[in-house]
């Protein structure tokens, strides 16, 4: 039972790390998405976004570092 | 035989004296140099028409009120990349800000979601370490959607300028969408306000249908519908007198 179990543990943090992986690459298309538009549109704000943006990369970052570490 | 003197009875073999003597001594020129010439077609006019016209549109308006405003009447900062170089922006606008309302409520309920976790025992049987990834995992996922939904909401813009009228969709990063029409090509204006909200907002569609390439331009459930019809009949009327005295650009 508890080979069992370690198996579905093991499952799960491969599962973890690969959504954390997927979503970093999406935050990464999000940074592309916004300096682009922020390229063709520019308006008061822009820069506030693109931080948003970039600050978003760095947690999603931080959260493969946290699985990695933690599970 | 003496020649006859009148022009009418000439013949071409004839010698005609182009300059005639005059009786009186000759005058001298006058210097026109420090003198106002009047034009038939004068540029004054033309400036005066298009500051009435400009004022008129300012006027109908008004100031926009904050900076994130979905109404920004001329705005300093704002700028596109399709822009001529002495193009003048009129109006830029956003959809109402009350069509934000459904993403920031389901965004609200995607934060109080772990809270309400605390009571139903979904996450109980992962170990800790599992449940604390898996929280901060759903509150990046809460951002990015906000986020997202704000992007989409901020870069999708519709701009009158004093020469056309443009449509700037982002639908992703793979898709962006500018349409344009001119002043000028514009042929019919309409505007729909549907439903409670819209009413109650004032805010809706607004249709315009062109004769240039893109045969229609939707202005989707923007404010002040029927001021922005009125800044555009006033900016066709502009360019039709721009037309009749050929100073178009």
């Amino acid at each position: 039972m508890e080979i069992i179990n370690n198996y579905i543990l093991l499952a799960t943090k491969f599962i973890f790390l690969l959504g954390t992986l997927i979503y970093f690459i999406f935050a990464l298309i999000v940074v592309k998405q916004t300096t682009t538009l922020s390229r063709s549109v520019y308006d008061k704000f822009n820069t506030i976004l693109i931080i948003f943006s970039y600050a978003h990369l760095a947690f999603s970052f931080f959260l493969i570092l946290l699985t990695f570490i933690i599970l | 035989m003496p020649r006859a003197k009148d022009l009418d009875t000439v013949a071409p073999d004839d010698i005609i004296n182009s300059t005639p003597k005059s009786p009186l001594p000759p005058r001298p020129i006058k210097k026109l140099q420090n003198k106002k010439i009047k034009h038939l077609h004068q540029p004054s006019n033309e400036k005066s028409h298009s500051t009435q016209f400009r004022q008129n549109i300012y006027g109908i308006l008004g100031k926009t009120k904050h900076p994130f405003s979905s109404f920004l009447v001329k705005p300093k900062v704002f700028n596109f990349r399709e822009r001529d170089t002495d193009e003048e922006i009129i109006l830029v606008l956003r959809r109402h800000w009350i069509t934000n309302l459904t993403w920031i409520l389901i965004t609200i309920s995607m934060i109080i979601g772990p809270i309400l976790l605390t009571t139903v025992p979904l996450l109980e049987s992962f170990p800790p370490a599992y449940q604390f990834i898996s929280i901060i995992f759903w509150y990046l996922i809460t951002f990015i959607y906000s986020f997202e939904q704000l992007l989409s909401w901020y870069f999708n813009v519709y701009i009158i300028t004093d020469e056309r009228v443009i449509d700037i969709d982002f639908n992703n990063l793979l898709s962006k969408n500018f349409s344009e029409a001119k002043i000028s090509m514009i042929q019919d204006v309409t505007s729909t306000i549907i439903g409670v909200s819209q009413t109650f907002f004032n805010f809706g569609n607004i249709q315009i249908q062109t004769a240039a390439e893109v045969p229609e331009i939707t202005f989707e459930k923007v404010p002040n519908p029927e001021i922005i019809i009125k800044v555009l009949g006033q900016l066709r009327q502009e360019e039709e007198l721009e037309n009749i005295e050929g100073r178009v650009k």
